[in-house]
C-alpha cells in the first residue's frame, strides 16, 4: 500500500517536472532569458569585444598620399578636442554597447557615446535627394531585408564633419558610400556587421571589414554619454600637448 | 492488493495531468493578457514635433500658461534654478537692436537626448516588447524599460537627467513611469529630486496623427498636489527624416549673440 503511494506520488512529481521543463525550454532562449529570436529581428543590446573585429588594411587610391593622411587627423583630432559629433564609424566601434530596436518602419541605433543616433528607414527605397539633404556625419540610410540578411544603404556623408578615420584606413568624404550587411549568428547570441566602403577618390578597391557584437542580457540597462567639455583646459593640454616622461 | 495499486497509479496519473494542465493554463493565460496588452498599445513609432496649440509665440510663452507648481513650503525655499523652456536665463524681452547671447556654444554635456521634455527638435520612438526607446537628433536615447522590472535602490543609484523609466500599456495609452532624475527645476514653477516620481502617459488621437503628453509630477515634500500638464505633437510626414543636430564649441558663430530685427507690424 505505502510502495503504491509512493508511486503514485512519484509518477505525480515526475509528469510535473518533464511539463515545467517543456515549458520553460520552450520560453528560453541559448542564455536563459530570452526567447529565441527572430533570424529577421536584430533589436537588443550589443557589445563589440576585443575580439570582435576583422579588419584587413584598405587598398588607398593613388591620391590619397601621407600629408592627405595627416590632414584628416587633424580634422579628427579637432572634432574630438572641441566635443563634435563623432559620427558613424565612432558609433559602430563604440567601446560601449549600443542599442539597436526594431520597428516596423525603421530601425533606430543609439549609443552611448558622442555619436548622433542613427536611423535606418525601413520604408524607403530611395535615398533623400541630395540637393535636399544636408550632409551629415551618419548619413541617409535605407535598409531591406534579403532573406535573413539586413542591407543597410547610406550616403550623405560629410567628409568634414567629426571623427571620419574608416577602420582599416582611408576617411569617409561627401562621395562615400557604405553598405552593411546584418546577420544573426549563434542562435541570435551574435550580430554580424560587414561594412563595405566605396569611394574612388579614397579606395582603390570596395573596403571590406567586419564587426561581431555579442547580444547583452535584456536587463542590460545603459548608462549616460560621458560628458566632454570642450571648454576644460587641462583636458585641451591633455590632448593637445605631448606627454610628460617624469 | 494489486487492484487498488493500480487504481492508486491511475489516479496518480490523473493528478499528474490535471496538475500539468493547469501549470500549462497558467502561461497562457499571461500570453493571452500579454497579447491584449501589444493589441491595445498606440502605434508611436516615427517622429513627432512639438506644436505650440496655443498660439503663444514660443515653448516658453506657452508653458507659462501652463497652471503653476503649488510647492510645499520647503520646496518653495529652494532656489528655483532655470526653467526648463527658458531659453533666455535673464527672462527679459530683448527689443530690436538689443543683444542678447543664446547659448555658451558648451557641446558634449551629459546626459543626452535632449532632456525628460522635448523641445523644438523633433522627438522619434520606436517600440519592442522589451524597451521603448525615445531619441533626438543627437547622441543617446531615453530607454523605457517595458518587461516589468522595477526602479532600482534609489539609495544605490546616481541620479542622471533622464532618471530611470518602466512603462507599460494602459487603455490604450502608453504609461511611463520615472524616478532617479537629477535635481533641478520642472516647468511651470516645479522642482524635482531624484525621490521625485514623474508619471508621463502618451495618446494618439484615433487618426494616429497627433500625440499628446501628460507629464505628473508627485512628491509630497514638493508638491502639496500632483503637477500636471501636457504637451502637443504632430506625427511627421511619412517621407520625414531625422536631421543631426550638430555641435562646434570651436565655432565662434556658436556663441555670438543674437539681435533681434525690427518686427514687422
Amino acid at each position: 500500500m505505502m510502495k503504491s503511494i509512493v508511486g503514485a506520488i512519484m509518477a505525480a512529481v515526475l509528469m510535473l517536472t518533464l511539463t515545467l521543463s517543456d515549458r520553460m525550454a520552450a520560453q528560453e532562449g541559448p542564455e536563459g532569458n530570452r526567447a529565441a529570436p527572430s533570424p529577421r529581428d536584430i533589436s537588443g543590446f550589443w557589445e563589440l569585444s576585443v575580439d570582435g573585429s576583422n579588419v584587413p588594411a584598405a587598398v588607398l587610391a593613388p591620391g590619397v598620399t601621407s600629408a592627405v593622411l595627416d590632414a584628416q587627423a587633424r580634422k579628427d583630432a579637432h572634432a574630438i578636442r572641441w566635443c563634435n559629433i563623432l559620427g558613424l564609424q565612432h558609433a559602430m566601434g563604440s567601446s560601449r554597447p549600443i542599442d539597436i530596436r526594431q520597428g516596423a518602419r525603421m530601425i533606430v541605433i543609439a549609443t552611448e557615446v558622442n555619436a548622433a543616433t542613427r536611423y535606418l528607414y525601413l520604408d524607403r527605397r530611395t535615398h533623400i535627394n541630395r540637393e535636399e539633404f544636408d550632409p551629415t556625419t551618419n548619413g541617409d540610410s535605407i535598409a531591406r531585408w534579403e532573406g535573413n540578411v539586413l542591407v543597410v544603404d547610406t550616403v550623405g556623408f560629410d567628409g568634414n564633419k567629426g571623427v571620419t578615420a574608416i577602420p582599416g584606413g582611408g576617411f569617409r568624404t561627401a562621395d562615400s558610400h557604405l553598405v552593411e550587411r546584418y546577420r544573426l549568428l549563434n542562435d541570435g547570441s551574435l550580430l554580424a556587421v560587414t561594412f563595405t566602403w566605396e569611394d574612388p577618390k579614397v579606395f582603390r578597391t570596395p573596403h571590406t571589414y567586419e564587426f561581431r557584437y555579442q547580444r547583452l542580457p535584456q536587463s542590460y540597462e545603459p548608462r549616460p554619454p560621458l560628458s566632454c567639455d570642450p571648454f576644460d583646459e587641462e583636458r585641451t593640454r591633455f590632448l593637445t600637448g605631448l606627454p610628460e616622461a617624469k | 492488493m494489486r487492484r487498488s495499486r493500480r487504481a492508486f497509479l491511475l489516479f496518480a496519473a490523473a493528478l499528474g495531468i490535471v496538475v500539468a494542465l493547469t501549470i500549462w493554463q497558467a502561461p497562457t493565460a499571461s500570453i493571452a493578457q500579454r497579447s491584449e496588452s501589444i493589441a491595445a498599445r498606440p502605434d508611436l513609432e516615427g517622429g513627432w514635433v512639438r506644436i505650440d496649440p496655443e498660439g503663444s509665440g514660443s515653448f516658453g510663452g506657452l508653458t507659462s500658461k501652463f497652471p503653476r507648481a503649488v510647492l510645499t513650503p520647503a520646496a518653495a525655499a529652494i532656489p528655483a534654478g532655470r526653467d526648463p523652456d527658458d531659453v533666455d536665463p535673464d527672462a527679459k524681452p530683448h527689443g530690436p537692436g538689443d543683444p542678447y547671447i543664446v547659448s555658451q556654444g558648451r557641446c558634449g554635456g551629459p546626459g543626452g537626448a535632449g532632456g525628460i521634455e522635448p523641445n523644438s527638435a523633433a522627438l522619434f520612438m520606436v517600440q519592442t516588447d522589451h524597451e521603448v526607446l525615445l531619441t533626438r537628433e543627437g547622441p543617446g536615447g531615453r530607454h523605457i524599460y517595458m518587461d516589468g522590472r522595477a526602479h532600482p535602490d534609489l539609495t544605490r543609484w546616481t541620479p542622471t537627467p533622464l532618471g530611470h523609466s518602466v512603462g507599460r500599456y494602459e487603455g490604450g495609452e502608453l504609461v511611463v513611469d520615472t524616478m532617479g532624475l537629477t535635481p533641478g527645476a520642472v516647468t511651470a514653477g516645479g522642482r524635482r529630486t531624484a525621490e521625485t516620481r514623474l508619471t508621463e502617459r502618451y495618446r494618439v488621437t484615433s487618426d494616429g496623427k497627433k500625440l499628446t503628453i501628460t507629464y505628473t509630477w508627485n512628491d509630497p515634500k514638493l508638491y502639496q498636489k500632483p503637477h500636471t500638464y501636457s504637451l502637443e505633437f504632430d506625427r511627421l510626414p511619412p517621407d520625414s527624416y531625422a536631421f543631426e543636430g550638430w555641435c562646434d564649441s570651436s565655432d565662434p558663430l556658436q556663441r555670438q549673440s543674437i539681435v533681434p530685427p525690427a518686427q514687422l507690424q
